[in-house]
């Protein structure tokens, strides 16, 4: 396999064991190396969000001046294409291929609509923005590039992370898809906080020239990053592949029969409500440790990596349990459960003025978090009838992503209302500047005994089922 | 060995699978045509060169 894997796989391989806690993903029919190297579009895919919803968003207001309302609204188009992951599932289930391919095609399409989003976003943010000569033409041609290109990056990141995931759960034998989810979503974690640091770094020294190296660079890395984690990945089977003349299936008939599985719909609206709770507080922490806490810009800074560092641990933890055979809807419920205090914590460290003590609540979040994506995940994967993974998995990044970009949007707006209604001024400090943000947290405490109260009886079904019909043995699919 | 009529010399590929390597490619360039167009207008618009 070495030869296929190639300098780099080889180099990721002599990496990974010393320094990933992932390593025994690697079953006898997936070395390590070939894991490591498909894991790669998930960094591309943290750098595309890091650049939309942490960049460009920044820099969109602050060197290039465009009114915050506009910005939010360019922000938010990509989470419009979310729905759309669970169609781009199952047209992969059902791809037609003489290749015998049914991932790489969309990994491959996405990447492209990926770059051509990256490759225009540039001088569409430029002409929105009204810089150089471009405030001579119409304002709709820079609003409606720069919606393009939002929307581009936001289809490609979701066709690619869908096939992607797919393709991941095609490759591995069950035993080891725990430990695939950890490893999925530790390089998500790792690319979106490296190219966050990297971008920030590069942009320190703002000019045009350099909005235009930096975002296209990415655009490079993003066709680099995908074709490395694409190549020579999946098998051929042209025995798949259905005669000509029959006819595909249809999209909502192949829904129904999904949605119509056994406890599917809760389970659908457990990630939904679950992700949900966990995102609202996502852009709040920082002004809330900052405004409310009186915290330093650097220490808030550090807040994003305690959460950061909170997700990882989750992820490792569940990881070496699921791997164990435990009950992937249990470390989800756990998730749930550790959330609810963490949010007890991050309300409290205000009246209290307990730094300690938020750090600890937020920590705690970032754990609850990691847990809860990485069980439902691993859930969703090992409850994907294998004809229909791509609309198993599609569904579950549908619902994921809607619920995740939902949540900033819903958190956003909530804090802002009931600071307007209880009278706060924008730029009040100390716990007068409290009440929206407790307002967020308790509706996230809400939502989380809702999860919990969904997702119960999916534990003891998952328990039911397991005394009837023992664990399958791995490898058997 | 029947199927290894319609294999295409040298690849190994048979006919279909040969096109839908070559559709791949056609709708990559197209998509990179389009992409760059737009790209080159909004760059215009930006700062017009030949000025």
């Amino acid at each position: 396999m070495s030869r296929t894997a190639g300098p780099l796989g080889r180099a990721w391989a002599r990496l990974g064991p010393r320094f990933l806690p992932f390593a025994d993903a690697a079953s006898a029919d997936l070395p390590l190396a070939r894991l490591l190297r498909l894991s790669l579009f998930q960094v591309a895919v943290g750098m595309a969000l890091v650049l939309l919803v942490g960049t460009l968003n920044r820099v969109m207001i602050v060197e290039l001046g465009v009114p915050a309302a506009l910005v939010a609204i360019m922000v938010s188009l990509p989470v419009l294409y979310a729905p759309m992951r669970a169609l781009v599932g199952f047209r992969s289930d059902h791809h037609r291929s003489a290749l015998g391919w049914r991932r790489v095609p969309f990994m491959w399409m996405g990447t492209l609509i990926q770059f051509g989003g990256l490759a225009i976003m540039p001088f569409a943010l430029l002409v929105l923005s009204g810089a150089g000569q471009s405030d001579q033409w119409p304002t709709w041609i820079g609003q409606l590039a720069a919606g393009l290109a939002f929307l581009l990056v936001g289809a490609g990141v979701h066709t690619t992370q869908t096939a992607g995931l797919a393709l991941a759960t095609d490759l591995v034998a069950p035993r080891s898809q725990p430990r695939v989810v950890g490893l999925m979503y530790v390089m998500l974690l790792l690319g979106s906080m490296g190219s966050a640091v990297l971008f920030g770094w590069l942009l320190s020294d703002f000019s045009p020239g350099r909005l235009v190296q930096v975002i296209q660079g990415s655009a490079v890395a993003t066709l680099v990053l995908n074709g490395l984690a694409l190549w020579k990945q999946e098998t051929r089977r042209p025995g798949r592949r259905r005669a000509a003349h029959e006819p595909a299936p249809g999209f909502i008939d192949a829904w129904r029969v999904y949605a119509g599985g056994p406890n599917a719909r809760r389970r659908l609206l457990a990630i939904g409500l679950g992700t949900l709770a966990f995102g609202m507080q996502d852009v709040l922490l920082e002004p809330y440790g900052g405004q409310v806490l009186s915290m330093s810009i650097g220490s808030t800074t550090l807040l994003t990596a305690t959460l950061a560092l909170g997700g990882l641990a989750g992820f490792a933890f569940a990881s070496v349990i699921l791997s164990r055979g435990t009950d992937a809807f249990r470390m989800a419920i756990a998730g749930a459960a550790v959330g609810i205090p963490a949010f007890m914590a991050i309300s409290l460290a205000a009246p209290a003025g307990n730094l300690p003590l938020f750090a600890l609540g937020v920590l705690l979040v970032g754990v609850g978090g990691g847990l809860f994506g990485h069980g439902t995940l691993t859930a969703t994967m090992q409850h994907a009838p294998p004809e229909h993974t791509g609309l198993a998995l599609g569904a579950w990044g549908a619902v994921q992503a809607t619920a995740a970009g939902l949540g900033v949007v819903l958190g956003g707006i909530l804090r802002d209302v009931v600071n307007a209604i209880a009278g706060i001024a924008p730029g009040a400090t100390g716990l007068d500047a409290a009440t929206g943000y407790l307002v967020v947290y308790c509706a996230e405490m809400a939502l989380l005994v809702v999860t919990l109260l969904v997702m119960l009886p999916l534990a003891n079904a998952a328990t039911g089922s397991r005394l009837l019909h023992p664990p399958v043995e791995a490898g058997s699919r | 060995m029947e199927d290894a009529k319609d294999k295409v010399w040298p690849t190994g590929l048979t006919e279909a699978e040969s096109e839908e390597l070559h559709r791949h490619l056609i709708q990559g360039t197209q998509i990179f045509g389009m992409i760059a167009a737009l790209a080159h207008l909004l760059a215009y618009i930006y700062s017009p060169w030949l000025k």
